[in-house]
């Protein structure tokens, strides 16, 4: 009975919703005002982006780096500004889809609007998905509107299309559950401002809060161990002064902190989940193939998940040319042990879709009818 | 109990320790109106709450429609109308679209919503103002709409709380209209109200509650064969007074709307009336003072204030 669910009842919810929320507010000019904001961004960063890249082509290897040689530099201004305006709707997205559901069981209730929907043959179930329904809907047409400038960016190149499909669901799924999210908390909080207080608050703890609980965490698992350590031996010391500098390993006493014992606290972050899902751009080969935001947090969480390396390795690139042990680069080995991660993404969005279940759930208990235990202050009728 | 109605024994209801409700019988046959009335805060809308499927009580037994609210919920809902006190609604729809939303969600086919709703509009007199929006309304005619909302599925049993709060004196005739049509319908109509004389005439019983407890329950009918206060007028006071006194019937202060006598039961009153006529007196008024249930009411919750 709670959990029936049936398309007729969660499209009449969902419909009712709708068609509410479109007259009461003057939607065409919200939708609008997204609009112009996202394209002012967007003209921004592009103007921004490409005076910084002029300025590197004067002093070339500064930004461009090494990956110029094969990659091009307009793919790679591409990459960046496609990276920072997934980021810059993501977070205005989720900036904006609370107001959406944050308030719409509560605010119902003090309506007395909720009690004659509860008293008809909807199950709780059809109420509490056809409202989340109503309110995604409404932030993917949000997103439908930011769409152009997306695309924009990623007709500036260097993007694939596969990146472009996946950002794009990653973030139409983000939204759900941060809808979701508000949904459970109107469920919860008698008072509107109070679940919507409670909405933003779980997002700041999901986007930002989670990196920044991760950096907190970091003391909690450095470790005194000992490790082989590569050092380079400059000429002249040890050497004889004609000779080139040499790699030497040695056993040390160092402290190391251990990320892949906590790497999990970022994966739910959903700017985490946005740029992890976005596949690597072309070539896995260059060390500096991305300095797209997209790219440098997909490896950083991935550094993190592989955690210290086994051999400290302190003579860099110089010495690849003059290894002792003939060759062995660790830089690149460590690169593909990077690549040959599973990703780290699937994790980070099952985990908010669950988190998204977990409220709806809430939210369709709360709404179910006989009530037995009813929160203090709140009247039905 | 006929098993269209309602029949509730010793409900029970706290919210924290607040007692709503504490021992409630209520029994409302099919095809019949039962006024729910008690002074305010006394557990009204609590129990119509309880029967609408909304609040579940601590304790006692429920039957709506034959069914329990409870653990039934979606067979009384399917064969209950209610209309609450406080009329909420979705107000940038139109008065057609809040009834159909409701045919909706009782997945009444489109064809036979259509023609239900356009009844009910002409039944509570929205059809002029059927596409507009109910931010619109006033408050009678949102009460109005209410009705209609609460009667969309043809329902078994009925609960309105307080449905005359807020109509025009036309209106009010209108809804015990539409309230007798219903009883006489077969269905079973539960009628909370604080206007007594409105419900003298339309309620067939009465369930009297006070501080969550039914404390009397009465049959319109009975009352009259009790004795109660009735008033008379005359044109000349004197021949009044001088008949009276000849009779040796005891009447009270006199005021400018005529006499109060105390009389034992209809039948007397009609014999006191013959006589007063034929003794000459030139009655222009004669009826009961204040309603069957006012008297029974304020005797009943004398000792509460
Ligand atoms: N949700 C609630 N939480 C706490 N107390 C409540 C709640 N709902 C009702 N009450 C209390 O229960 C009692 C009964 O309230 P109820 O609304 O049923 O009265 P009523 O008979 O309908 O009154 P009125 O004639 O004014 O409409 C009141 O004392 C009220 O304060
Ligand atoms: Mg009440």
């Amino acid at each position: 009975m709670t959990w029936r669910l049936s398309v007729r009842g969660v499209r009449t919810v969902a419909g009712l919703e709708l068609r509410q929320r479109v007259r009461s507010t003057r939607w065409i000019a919200v939708l609008t005002i997204w609009a112009v904001l996202l394209g002012l961004l967007t003209t921004l960063i592009r103007v921004a982006v490409h005076l910084a890249a002029d300025i590197d082509a004067i002093a070339p290897g500064v930004g461009g780096g090494e990956a110029a040689a094969g990659d091009n530099v307009g793919d790679q201004i591409g990459r960046l500004m496609f990276g920072l305006i997934a980021f810059l709707v993501l977070s205005l997205g989720t900036l904006v889809a609370p107001a959406l559901s944050a308030t719409s069981i509560n605010g119902d209730r003090t309506a007395g609007i909720l009690a004659p929907l509860q008293t008809t043959l909807l199950s709780a179930a059809e109420i509490a998905v056809g409202k989340l329904v109503a309110a995604w809907t409404t932030a993917l047409a949000l997103l439908l509107t930011a769409s152009p400038f997306i695309l924009w960016t990623y007709l500036e190149g260097g993007t694939s299309p596969l990146r472009l499909l996946v950002t794009l669901g990653v973030l139409a799924l983000t939204l759900l559950v941060v809808c979701a999210i508000g949904l459970g908390w109107s469920s919860v909080a008698s008072r509107t401002s109070s679940s919507t207080v409670l909405t933003y608050l779980t997002i700041a703890v999901l986007g930002p809060g989670l990196p920044i609980l991760f950096a907190l965490c970091l003391p909690t698992v450095q470790q005194e161990e000992t490790v082989r350590v590569r050092q380079l031996v400059p000429a002249g010391l040890y050497l004889p002064a004609d000779s080139a500098p040499r790699c030497v390993e040695s056993r040390e006493q160092l402290s190391r902190t251990h990320t892949e014992r906590i790497w999990w606290v970022l994966a739910p972050s959903p700017y985490v989940v946005v740029a992890d899902a976005a596949p690597r751009p072309g070539d896995e080969d260059t060390a500096l193939s991305g300095w797209d935001p997209l790219t440098l947090i997909r490896d950083g969480v991935r550094e993190a998940r592989l955690g210290p390396a086994e051999v400290e390795d302190r003579c860099g690139d110089v010495a690849t040319t003059t290894r002792p042990d003939g060759g062995e680069d660790t830089a690149r080995e460590r690169r593909e042990e990077r690549n040959a991660l599973s990703a780290v993404w699937p994790y980070g969005l099952a985990a908010n879709l669950l988190l998204g279940l977990g409220f709806t759930v809430t939210a369709i208990t709360r709404l179910r009818a006989p009530i037995r235990r009813l929160p203090r202050g709140v009247r039905i009728g | 109990m006929s098993e269209g109605g309602i029949s509730a024994r010793g409900v029970r209801r706290a919210f924290g320790n607040v007692v709503a409700l504490q021992h409630i019988d209520l029994d409302a046959p099919a095809g019949a109106v039962t006024a729910l009335v008690g002074p305010n805060g006394s557990g009204k809308t609590t129990l119509l709450l309880v029967l609408a499927t909304l609040l579940a009580p601590d304790a006692g037994h429920v039957r709506v429609a034959g069914f329990d609210p409870v653990r039934q919920a979606r067979a009384v809902r399917a064969r209950t109308g209610w209309m609450p006190d406080v009329f909420g609604t979705w107000g940038t729809l139109t008065c057609r679209e809040v009834l159909r939303v409701v045919t909706d969600t009782h997945r009444m086919p489109r064809a036979r919503a259509e023609a239900r709703i356009d009844d009910l509009l002409g039944l509570v007199h929205l059809d002029d103002l059927a596409d507009r929006p109910t931010q619109v309304l006033s408050r009678g005619q949102k009460q109005r709409l209410g009705l209609a909302r609460a009667l969309v599925h043809d329902p078994q049993v009925v609960l309105l709380d307080e449905p005359a709060s807020g109509l025009d004196p036309r209106s009010r005739v209108e809804l015990r209209g539409i309230v007798r049509d219903l009883a006489t319908a077969g269905k079973a109509v539960v009628v909370s109200s604080h206007v007594l004389s409105e419900l003298d005439e339309m309620a067939d019983r009465a369930v009297i509650v006070a501080e969550g407890c039914t404390i009397a329950v009465e049959t319109l009918d009975e009352v009259a064969e009790r004795p109660r206060t009735w008033r008379v007028r005359a044109l000349d006071e004197q021949s009044l007074v001088a008949a009276l006194d000849a009779r040796g019937i005891p009447y009270g202060e006199g005021d400018r709307y005529g006499r109060e006598i105390e009389i034992a039961s209809d039948v007397e009153a009609a014999e006191v009336l013959n006589a007063l006529v034929s003794d000459g007196v030139p009655v222009v008024a004669f009826h009961p003072a204040g309603g069957v249930l006012e008297r029974t009411y304020l005797a009943l919750t004398e000792d509460r204030r």
